[in-house]
């Protein structure tokens, strides 16, 4: 029996008449990439949005590290490790880069939290940036910084909703490498949603499939490639 | 004694219901909460008063609202349409700034002391009622009030201008895809919304006297209406009006000191648990 | 500011106080001077709600007057020396409205400054009527002792010392709260007001920070008010009444929140539109009021964001983040 760093059971998010999310179940192992994919509006930010408690469950439960978390608040999971970065970007536009993730360090109750911040600022190429105002970066860097103020406090769970968005290519090759890094080195196991096919095959380790608030298959990328199921709804024959 | 009260509460009331229907209506289409409505009260009463003296009474109650009309559309034009992309407590200021402006105008041309209007002759009379005399202009400004609330009533409901206004304060955006003119239509109802404050203002004139603060006391008494009534809800206001009055009248003689804090217990109490109508943002 | 700048500011600011009642005479223009002191700390009271919480209060005449009327009633009970009187004015003022923000601090937008604007609305008509306890509506007089801190009264009264009282105080309060806007504290009240969702996210509660600045301006705003009472020796209703709270909101907006010493700036100008603008202009207050309009839609952030950019150069800023 695998232990499972995270786990959700029959997961079910309803609201004004529309089921976003509707009876999902997955699993997430320690130090392994989940990659989660499927249309527009099939669920997968809803489910992260459940997970991470910024929704209420309809229905279900979230577990972490063994422990049922689906009562708990927003703060109150990120404190217990359960971390999330933002499709729409989403940092202190008027902190200063250094200021902001030394303060999220701290609030993870990390002694060091100047040495944390540097290590993560660093790991992510924001380190030359930490004086600026968050603001005044560019989008690349703004990204990368909502992803540092996930990553702080050593999360035993990050969740990434599309942290490709609007990037390069070569910004995206690079942050694929640096998650790929994280997980081993820092044990970070990660839910990642993204659009890019190549990013989300290339560096995960397991991928679930959603559409219309539904898994309709998960499994390592090589089968869920081959899923005529999955070819059918999303890739396209062409894939 | 009990019938003479309640009587003065219902006038009150009536007055509060002209008032705050305009305050309801303009917060319905631009979200705005008009601190300037009771100095626009005020300018309503002064400048009817000028034009009593010129005239008569009847003519200032038809006058004055019209200018008051006119300033509304020209507030709305080039002050509310200019700031609406801004945060809602930015206008807010700025009504607060009109405030200010009004009050000093008014001061400075009328003067500080009371002024008084007399009572227009033909209804300088006392009626009847229930066995106790009460002044037919009083009665009258009771009639005024529910024919500006069923006036409104039935235009909202079922004339094509008020059904574009009960879908401009619902969705703005849509409605104006939809080909309606929400400017022009804004404009219109704030311009309606100064009118009627300034009526009450005129109307309010005989019964109570002129004076620098009389901006300041109907003000808190109308925001309590328009958010007990739910804001932007024309027939929650009139009830709540009609409620506060009574409650006044009736507790200035009782129970003054609990009535007149009673009213703000409630105001409070509904923004502390329902403020959603108040949130500031457009859904 | 850095802490060595602040302090450098600070002792500055408090030798020209003292230059200041050297070379200014006359005792009507330093009385005028203390007058508009003690309406920057009220306004400055106003300003860090504003710029750490981002929120509008319509009625924080009610921590001036409360204050006030606090020390003037312990007074003349006679429950204890002036000195205690003070600091259980500030206290209670500062717990209450802890108490009053865990509750209000929780409602959005505009909601918020009504409800500021009933419950100051509240505690000033219960003042005008409590006629045993506050004087109704006549307001009261404050029985200072003879002599307060080992100093007399009568010196301290004079109008070069009551300057310098009012102007110290207000030096040391700015220099406080820039202090601890660079604190942990200032660092997680800045995240909540930039970002809240986000804040959270990062594991900070947010009910206890805001609840906590709003405690924090009641403070400095009652600061003001027992300034007051010792420069008046007097209160009344009017110090608690929405229209009084309105004028310091003015004087924030004018002045600009975002600098620490924009209300003070603001109530500088005020004070400046009111007593030399009105010798010689009836109409101050339209003009005031017409500056503040234009304030408000042309330069949000105030005298002090033109100065800023005038002439120390700085951007202005633009709002990015998850709002």
């Amino acid at each position: 029996m695998t232990n499972y760093v995270l786990q959700a059971e029959d997961v079910a998010i309803h609201y004004g008449g529309v089921k976003a999310v509707d009876g999902v179940a997955l699993t997430l192992e320690k130090g392994q990439i989940r990659g989660l994919i499927g249309p527009n509006g099939a669920g997968k930010s809803t489910v992260i949005d459940a997970i991470t408690g910024r929704r209420r469950l309809t229905r279900g439960k979230v577990t972490l590290l063994g422990e049922d978390v689906s009562a708990l608040g927003v703060v109150e999971r990120r404190m217990r490790g359960l971390s999330r970065s933002f499709q729409r970007t989403s940092i202190f536009g008027e902190m200063t880069v250094y200021r902001q993730v030394e303060l999220a360090s701290h609030k993870m109750g990390v002694a060091d939290s100047a040495a944390d911040a540097q290590a993560v600022l660093t790991e992510l190429d924001l380190w030359q940036l930490k004086d600026s105002t968050a603001q005044d970066l560019g989008y690349g860097e703004q990204r990368r910084l909502d992803l540092a103020l996930a990553l702080v406090g050593r999360p035993t769970v990050l969740l990434l909703d599309e942290p490709m968005a609007g990037l390069s290519v070569k910004e995206s090759l690079d942050l694929a490498q640096h998650l790929k890094k994280l997980t081993s080195t820092w044990d970070v196991s990660v839910l990642l949603v993204e659009h890019d096919m190549d990013v989300v095959f290339g560096i995960s380790d397991v991928v679930t499939v959603f559409e219309l608030g539904r898994v309709i298959a998960s499994g390592v990328p090589a089968d869920v490639r081959a899923n005529p199921r999955v070819r059918e709804a999303y890739l396209g024959s062409a894939a | 004694m009990l019938t003479i009260n309640l009587f003065n509460g219902l006038v009150y009331g009536a007055l509060l219901i002209v008032m705050c229907s305009g305050l309801a209506l303009i917060y319905g289409l631009r979200r705005v909460v008009n601190f300037a409505h009771g100095s626009l009260y005020m300018l309503g009463a002064y400048l009817g008063y000028s034009i009593s003296l010129h005239s008569n009474f009847w003519v200032a109650l038809v006058a004055a609202p019209a200018i008051m009309a006119l300033l509304g559309v020209l507030l709305d034009r080039y002050g509310f349409r200019l700031l609406q992309d801004r945060d809602p407590l930015t206008v807010v200021l700025v009504t607060f700034g009109l405030l200010l402006v009004i009050e000093d105008l008014v001061q400075s041309y009328w003067g500080k002391s009371n002024l008084s209007v007399p009572v227009p002759e033909a209804l300088a009379f006392s009626i009847n009622l229930l066995g106790t005399p009460v002044p037919a202009y009083r009665l009258s400004v009771i009639f005024i009030g529910a024919a500006v609330a069923l006036g409104l009533s039935l235009w909202l409901r079922f004339s094509k201008v008020g059904l574009f206004v009960r879908a401009a304060s619902t969705d703005p955006v849509t409605t104006s895809m939809q080909g309606v003119n929400t400017d022009l239509l804004s404009a219109g109802v704030v311009g309606l919304g100064t009118a009627l404050a300034g009526l009450a203002g005129v109307v309010a004139a005989p019964f109570l006297s002129l004076s620098p603060a009389m901006s300041a006391d109907v003000i808190i008494d109308s925001f309590v209406v328009v958010v007990i009534g739910g804001l932007g809800s024309l027939a929650g206001a009139f009830i709540a009006a009609l409620v506060l009055g009574m409650v006044q009248a009736i507790g200035a003689v009782y129970l003054p000191d609990a009535a007149v804090l009673l009213p703000f217990v409630f105001m409070i109490a509904i923004l502390i648990w329902k403020p959603s109508g108040f949130a500031g943002s457009r859904t | 500011m850095n802490f060595q700048k602040s302090l450098l500011s600070a002792v500055l600011a408090l030798v020209l106080g003292g230059v200041l009642t050297m070379v200014v005479s006359s005792g009507t223009v330093l009385s005028l001077l203390t007058q508009a002191i003690i309406y920057a700390v009220f306004a400055l009271g106003v300003g860090v709600l504003l710029k750490q919480n981002g929120m509008v209060s319509f009625g924080h005449a009610l921590f001036f007057g409360g204050a006030s009327y606090l020390v003037g009633i312990v007074l003349q009970l006679q429950l204890m020396s002036a000195e205690l009187a003070i600091l259980a004015a500030l206290a209670v003022v500062t717990l209450a409205a802890f108490l009053i923000g865990l509750v209000i601090v929780r409602v959005p937008g505009v909601a918020f400054g009504m409800l500021t604007l009933a419950i100051g609305q509240m505690f000033f008509l219960t003042a005008s009527r409590a006629r045993g306890l506050t004087g109704g509506a006549d307001g009261m007089n404050i029985d200072w002792p003879s002599r307060l801190f080992g100093f007399p009264l009568s010196q301290m009264l004079k109008p070069a010392s009551m300057f310098l009282i009012c102007w110290s105080t207000l030096v040391v309060v700015m220099f406080l709260l820039a202090w601890l806007m660079r604190t942990r504290f200032g660092g997680i009240t800045e995240a909540v007001r930039d970002n809240e969702e986000r804040a959270r996210f990062i594991g900070i509660t947010t009910l206890w920070p805001r609840a906590a600045v709003y405690a924090l301006s009641a403070l400095v705003t009652s600061v003001a008010g027992v300034l007051s009472a010792l420069n008046t020796g007097f209160v009344s209703p009017e110090s608690l009444h929405w229209s009084l709270s309105g004028v310091a909101l003015m004087m924030v907006v004018v002045g600009g929140f975002k600098a620490l010493w924009g209300p003070a700036a603001g109530a500088v100008v005020y004070f400046l539109f009111k007593d030399i603008l009105g010798e010689h202009a009836t109409h101050w207050m339209t003009i005031f009021g017409v500056a503040l309009i234009t304030v408000i839609v042309f330069s949000p952030t105030g005298v002090a964001g033109l100065f800023d950019r005038w002439v120390l150069g700085k951007k202005p800023s633009v709002k990015v983040g998850g709002h």
